[in-house]
């Protein structure tokens, strides 16, 4: 029998993911670029409001980054480095503002620290933090639960052998963690100062809620295109928020490499320190009360008839979220999540196979192609969205969301299955082949059986982000395709505090439900494999 | 012994970039039943030849014949060859069971008596108590046992092995040499084996073909290479390293002898 033909189905692919990259990143980034015009760069570069807003940005961006990467290499040691007990718990519980939209934290500033705020009352405090410390709080709280993942990967998985030839050697203590730790982590804490800078530069939600007079970038871009219209205005700005993004865009692409190969590593092992494990305590505990307590906060704000001067519980607030249509809105949210995750897995998969095991030397201009969304910030991403689709019968339909949603999120999640898919075995195809089973069939009772967690965490991270993202979608959605977090905006406009809060915390719990959902399923498709080894033996 | 010529290359040649070539225009014959062996230094073109015979990479120009059929151009699966890769390359997810048995449930004339056939190799590669295992669970030894169970129940002409041993300990080595002539013994399989350990080659093969940047240096049997060596390179490469070897060992052959007496 003759060869068959090569594989077309492999290379249809590969043009069908580069259309829809093409599509629906660059080319609406292209043309939102190539529509900006000298008068409207030098228009807004020399109105007054621009010149402080791009120092506020910078100075509460810098101040954010500073606190927020520092504190999360804290805890990441505190968490990887230390004996203190309850770390699979803690580990969730410093990460839970990482399941609500900015602007609820926002809020929780508001709730916390403003005239009226609990921390405010409960510490008799009288200047309230609008402003710049309103805004540097809000956006430590949430990004550093991002880079604090970072870290306690990169901790987790570090291999200790050095650590314990240095400590054979001699080598103080101090030393080490100069010479092994620090170069060790230098990638990692990188990549977090570029996450979190970006991250909190192109973040409208905590300065909108508590920036007061402090109007930064990111603020001016919002109300532009939201409340005046302004488009090419906003593409300008949206053009100066795209550089530190694209700056992380280039250095990753430069340091990303081939996908590490899985080998086994020894494991750090913990001393006994008292000492360090105390401050870690005292660390930990301080960070996970504040959370606690802004999520109290919550409650008391949406829950009770006025705080604090009416503390009679009430479901009034509840109530009044149902009578404005919040159910529907969360309804379509979950909808909106729930397709993008089914089809942010298929897609992310296509994608990573085709770079990590097709062997084609082409599809290496996919992977870089798959990773520009990181250089686009989502109200950029959807800026450029209205752009080029205002007018034509996507505009203002549920699958330009679900779309905006899948792009804006797509370069994690499509890592994540490039790091697992280039792990396996390089041979496996080749294997296959040679006795007889198509490509097709070892993807799918070879390969996809293998990275089933993957799967599952891809999902959560498409379904998470989709209910909380105010970014991407807050320039194109309808009154009958708006998610659920974009109606904390709309009670901030109307001072409504108290919804805010029900708002915020339902987006949590369903955050919170996905995530044990999630967690359930993987420990249930681990055991299965785990009593399908011991059958029989 | 083997008089019949099951394998003819002829003119192989691959070249994957301007710069270099990877095999050289590579003319030999592999005998019907033989254990022929590829002995080479790293980057001389011993993987690119496995992966032409069998199939996963194209050569550029060049044939091969197999019981004077041209086969270069037939699909891997339709060649009657298997391979066992270094690092094996199991099916993770699967049972030391299910990966014997993958190939023969996807085969119309197999699928009928799969799971007989494939318990009846795992038998014989003396697996039967870890049948029910996944490859994570067992040694390196066992892992290639099922490596080679895998390939070895489709009655494959030919297997060709990638240096299949480098990853083991000593003592497994021993261990699966033994098995693999056994093996052969027994199914008359004729084998192509990757090494870059001459005393590994020089102790199994009927034949060793030692290679050199992309080029066949001296084909024949360990015996002839000894005698008969080609040029300084084989004295050098080949022939110096196990010397050295053997001297090695004879200090303490040596000291064994004193010991007795
Ligand atoms: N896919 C490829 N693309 C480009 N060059 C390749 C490729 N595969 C092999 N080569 C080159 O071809 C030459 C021969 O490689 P090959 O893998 O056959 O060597 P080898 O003898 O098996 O080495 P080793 O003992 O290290 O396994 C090398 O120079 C290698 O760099
Ligand atoms: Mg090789």
């Amino acid at each position: 029998m003759k060869k068959s033909k090569k594989e077309t189905s492999l290379i249809l692919s590969q043009v069908i993911i580069a259309v829809i990259l093409f599509v629906f990143i660059l080319m609406p980034f292209i043309r939102m670029v190539i529509g900006i015009k000298k008068e409207d760069i030098d228009a807004i570069v020399h109105s007054p409001m621009f010149g402080t807003a791009v120092t506020n940005s910078l100075k509460t961006c810098i101040t954010t980054t500073i606190i927020s990467v520092l504190l999360a290499m804290a805890l990441a040691f505190a968490v990887q480095r230390t004996g203190i007990k309850g770390k699979a718990f803690l580990t969730v519980f410093v990460t839970l503002p990482m399941l609500i939209p900015s602007i609820s934290v926002g809020t929780s500033m508001i709730v916390l620290f403003g005239t009226n705020g609990v921390i405010t009352n409960l510490l008799h405090l009288n200047n309230t933090i609008y402003g710049f410390w309103g805004i540097v709080i809000g956006a430590v709280l949430y990004s550093y639960p991002v880079a604090f993942i970072m870290f306690n990967d990169v901790l987790k998985y570090e291999d200790a052998s050095p650590y314990e030839a240095a400590q054979v050697l001699g080598i103080p203590k101090f030393r080490r963690f100069l010479a092994i730790t620090l170069p060790y982590l230098k990638k990692p804490l990188i990549g977090a100062v570029f996450s979190v800078f970006s991250m909190t530069v192109t973040d409208y939600g905590v300065p909108l809620m508590i920036g007061g007079k402090t109007t930064t970038l990111a603020v001016m871009m919002y109300q532009e295109v939201i409340g005046q219209l302004k488009f090419k205005e906003g593409s300008v700005i949206g053009l100066f928020l795209l550089i530190p993004a694209f700056v992380a865009f280039i250095y990753n692409a430069i340091t990303s490499s081939q996908p590490k190969l899985a080998f086994v590593s020894k494991e750090y092992e913990v001393k006994k320190n008292r000492i360090r494990d105390g401050v870690s305590y005292l660390l930990v505990i301080a960070v996970s009360l504040f959370i606690l307590i802004l999520l109290a906060a919550f409650v008391m704000y949406g829950f009770v008839v006025r705080y604090p001067r009416d503390m009679t519980p009430t479901l009034d607030n509840v109530r009044f979220f149902v009578k404005i249509k919040g159910l529907m809105h969360l309804k379509t949210s979950m909808i909106i999540s729930l397709i993008v995750a089914v089809i942010g897995i298929a897609v992310t998969f296509v994608t990573a196979y085709l770079t990590a095991r097709s062997g084609y030397k082409s599809a290496q201009f996919l992977h870089l192609m798959s990773m520009t969304s990181l250089a686009i910030p989502g109200i950029v991403l959807g800026l450029a969205y209205v752009l080029v689709f205002k007018g034509t019968f996507f505009y203002g339909t549920l699958a330009i969301i679900i779309v905006v949603d899948l792009m804006h999120f797509f370069a994690s999640p499509y890592l994540m299955m490039y790091n697992s898919l280039g792990k396996m075995n390089q041979n496996l195809e080749a294997v296959g082949f040679t006795l007889g089973i198509s490509r097709l069939r070892m993807i799918k009772d070879v390969i996809i059986p293998q990275i089933r967690s993957t799967f599952l965490e891809v999902f959560s991270y498409f379904f998470v982000n989709s209910m909380m993202t105010i970014s991407a979608v807050s320039f194109l959605f309808t009154y009958k395709t708006k998610p659920i977090s974009l109606m904390i905006g709309q009670f901030e406009a109307q001072m409504n505090l108290e919804c805010a809060a029900i708002v915020s915390l339902v987006i949590l719990v369903v955050n919170l439900l996905m995530k044990f959902v999630i967690y359930l399923i993987k420990k249930q498709v681990n055991r299965k494999s785990i009593s399908a080894v011991n059958y029989g033996s | 012994m083997f008089d019949k010529d099951l394998l003819v290359v002829n003119n192989l040649t691959k070249r994957f970039d301007e710069r270099s070539l990877a095999l050289d225009n590579i003319s030999f014959t592999v005998k019907e039943g033989e254990f022929l062996s590829v002995l080479g230094p790293s980057g001389c073109g011993k993987t690119t030849i496995m992966r032409i015979l069998i199939g996963l990479t194209e050569p550029t120009s060049g044939k091969i014949y197999m019981d004077g059929v041209d086969i270069t151009d037939f699909d891997s699966s339709n060649r009657n060859m298997g391979i066992v890769f270094q690092n094996y390359a199991l099916f993770e997810n699967m049972t030391v069971l299910e990966n014997v048995e993958y190939a023969l449930k996807i085969r119309k004339d197999r699928r009928a008596s799969a799971r007989v056939d494939a318990l009846e190799m795992i038998k014989r590669m003396e697996l039967t108590e870890h049948a029910q295992k996944r490859p994570g669970e067992l040694s390196g030894g066992q892992q290639q046992r099922v490596a080679i169970a895998r390939t070895l129940v489709l009655n494959p002409k030919i297997i060709l092995f990638d240096e299949p041993m480098s990853a083991l300990d000593v003592a497994t080595r021993l261990q699966l040499r033994k098995e693999l002539k056994k093996i052969q013994k027994e199914y008359g399989t004729t084998m192509i084996y990757v090494t870059h350990d001459q005393e590994e080659a020089f102790s199994l093969s009927d034949r060793i073909m030692v290679m050199s940047e992309a080029h066949i240096v001296q084909m024949d049997t360990p015996h002839n290479i000894i005698l008969h060596p080609e040029n300084q390179y084989i004295k050098d490469f080949v022939i110096e390293n196990l010397k050295i070897k053997i001297d090695s060992l004879a200090v303490y052959i040596e000291d064994l002898n004193h010991e007795e007496e």
